[in-house]
């Protein structure tokens, strides 16, 4: 079997062991989750079940059918993309998921294109001025930002960039008004709502992205081919640009791929403190409202979608490196 | 000539220092017992230097303790996994069999997008300080392992240590006292990541209020503070949420000036001179 397939089964193992680990974690827990949903005093939303919100549940879980024949319920149900019934929304969780979804791949997935490159750009320049002074204050600026938790760092933008300046507002991810007008007054409106949240992702990001390209890049311009190029005597941003930062750019890659889910959590906390309606927002909530099935289904959605980009990353390396590429054909 | 990464260490020695020393001394230097209530909202005073929360504890003490829970979790769940991830990570370069099935393991572990599930686990199993630990050691073991495989597997055919089988050297003695010393560095460096990692994760966890409701952690009292609700109209934050922040800020920057000047110290592609 080649590289590419062996990831691919890796991977299906992976997903399997996170999908039994989903269906057996609620019933380990001490009584079944309906009890535990019920009877639990320090829930923070005290919850009433309707009849047929506890008839819904009841058929989700199974519970009075034997273990096999739920696990198999429930697989089968993931298949058809049932993700099983929200107690909190009293909506399927699959369409409560959806319509977070959107909010995060606008916060995190603009942000990520901006920390990526911008980190690749600075860590370049960093590790080719190498002990010069903009290469220190680079790495002295980098490291005071990076070590400041997401969602304190976010606090701070809120305290003075809402609060005492009163630029940007201190949470949403956009306002009525707006999205009722429409067109260009929304997407200004989006773009407003986007700047403390984005601004807040990619400078906790960035460091990470520059400290790899910086360490990457110094690897690289020690080499011989570097060398090489030198001593042909072309131009040094052409040394830089076509034969040391496409070398560099591997191990990126792969460190990038392996920090998604950092990320993607990232992403999480920063919704919660600028109360952005997208998937963490929703995995809070879900979590105070003690809504088992909601949780369930974001956190599977989110490793899944964590799990794919993983593969992917990997399998575009694989592509990438033609040393890799040649030696496989 | 002192170096950049040279003095950036000796400042995050200092920052981690400072840190281990309020969480060592904190029974003895906290003005008050974090779990006592006060009156609640005292501005800063003598007695309550940095005032009180809104349920009347005092603040400073709380922190101090926090340095605790947050250190020891930190410190405990990096050195466990890091020292099962270099056993693992000999064993698995020295024996071929064993090292195939180890690297599977790791394999899988390492897709499993682990931050995500910790969150997850920590959802519904409310975990206390060991659980916390055992996660953290679960999840954070297998970088190691496949840094330290490598390692030995490029000084397993050097001389001395051919040299050691050749002269009947029993597997345990060369493993001990052959291999595993070239595999310190590594550790070291994989030791300070990690610690980094779990004290961003378990503050995280704690703001998120999935952490230990029991125990003072940073975490947990930047999240009273941002839910008490005109948190950021005063300048209570001053005095309430910033310090933990601050807190947290500080140990992970040490952290990673220290890991920084390390890891140029160790890694020779790092340490060289350009060109």
């Amino acid at each position: 079997m080649n590289v590419g397939g062996t990831k691919i089964v890796q991977y299906l193992i992976t997903t399997l062991v996170l999908l039994t680990l989903n269906f057996f974690l609620p019933r380990m827990m001490p009584g079944d989750p309906l009890s535990y949903l019920l009877g639990d005093p320090g829930a923070d939303a005290p919850m009433l079940l309707t009849e047929e919100m506890r008839a819904n549940l009841l058929e989700y879980y199974g519970l009075d059918k034997p273990v096999v024949a739920q696990y198999w319920d429930y697989l089968s149900g993931l298949a058809r993309g049932d993700l099983g019934w929200s107690i909190y929304y009293n909506a399927p969780v699959g369409s409560v998921i959806l319509g977070r979804l959107k909010w995060t791949f606008l916060l995190g997935g603009t942000a990520a294109l901006i920390y990526i490159a911008l980190g690749i750009v600075l860590g370049a320049v960093s590790a080719w001025r190498r002990g010069s002074r903009a290469d220190v204050g680079l790495l002295l600026t980098v490291f005071s930002l990076g070590s400041w938790p997401p969602f304190f760092l976010g606090m701070i933008l809120i305290v003075f960039f809402s609060y005492h300046w009163g630029l940007f507002p201190i949470g949403g991810a956009q306002s009525a008004e707006a999205a009722r007008i429409g067109g260009f007054a929304q997407v200004k409106d989006l773009a407003h709502h986007w700047v403390l949240p984005g601004l807040t992702l990619v400078l906790t990001y960035l460091p990470g992205i520059y400290l790899i390209t910086r360490n990457s890049m110094l690897g690289v311009l020690g080499e011989d081919y570097v060398r090489t190029a030198r001593s042909k005597g072309i131009l040094e941003s052409l040394v830089l640009l076509r034969h040391a930062l496409p070398n560099a750019l591997l191990p990126i890659v792969t460190t990038v791929a392996m920090r998604f889910g950092f990320m993607v959590m990232g992403t999480m906390f920063v919704e919660v403190v600028f109360a952005y309606p997208g998937m963490g927002t929703l995995i809070y909530e879900a979590g105070a409202a003690r809504d088992y099935p909601l949780l369930q289904g974001a956190f599977l959605v989110t490793m899944i979608f964590v799990l794919v980009l993983n593969l992917v990353a990997d399998l575009v390396y694989g592509r990438l490196d033609p040393r890799v590429r040649r030696a496989r054909a | 000539m002192h170096r950049v990464d040279h003095w950036l260490g000796v400042v995050g020695w200092g920052l981690l220092a400072l840190f281990s020393l309020a969480a060592v001394s904190a029974p003895g230097v906290s003005p008050h017992d974090p779990t006592a209530m006060h009156a609640p909202m005292l501005p800063p005073s003598l007695s309550h230097p940095l005032g009180t929360n809104d349920i009347g504890q005092d603040i400073l003490s709380e922190l101090l303790y926090g340095a605790r829970f947050s250190l020891l979790v930190g410190c405990l769940a990096a050195g466990f996994s890091t020292v099962a991830g270099v056993f693992l990570g000999v064993l698995a370069g020295y024996y071929d069999r064993l090292g195939f099935v180890i690297m599977r393991v790791v394999d899988i572990f390492l897709a499993v997008p682990r931050f995500p599930l910790i969150v997850f686990l920590a959802a519904f199993l409310k975990p206390g300080f060991w659980t916390l630990v055992l996660f953290f050691t679960l999840f954070g073991w297998t970088k190691t392992t496949r840094l330290v495989r490598s390692q030995i597997l490029s000084q397993r055919h050097d001389g001395y240590v051919e040299a050691a089988v050749a002269v009947g050297v029993n597997d345990r003695r060369i493993l001990l006292r052959h291999l595993l010393p070239g595999t310190l560095s590594v550790a070291l460096v994989r030791f300070i990541v990690e610690f980094q990692h779990v004290i961003l994760a378990e503050s995280g966890l704690s703001f998120l209020g999935l952490g230990d409701p029991t125990v003072k952690s940073w975490g947990s009292m930047l999240r009273y503070a941002f839910e008490y609700p005109t948190i950021f109209i005063s300048d209570v934050w001053i005095r309430w949420a910033a310090p933990p922040g601050l807190c947290i800020t500080l140990v992970v920057l040490g952290l990673t000036f220290v890991g920084f000047s390390l890891e140029t110290r160790v890694n020779p592609r790092l340490n060289g001179k350009r060109g």
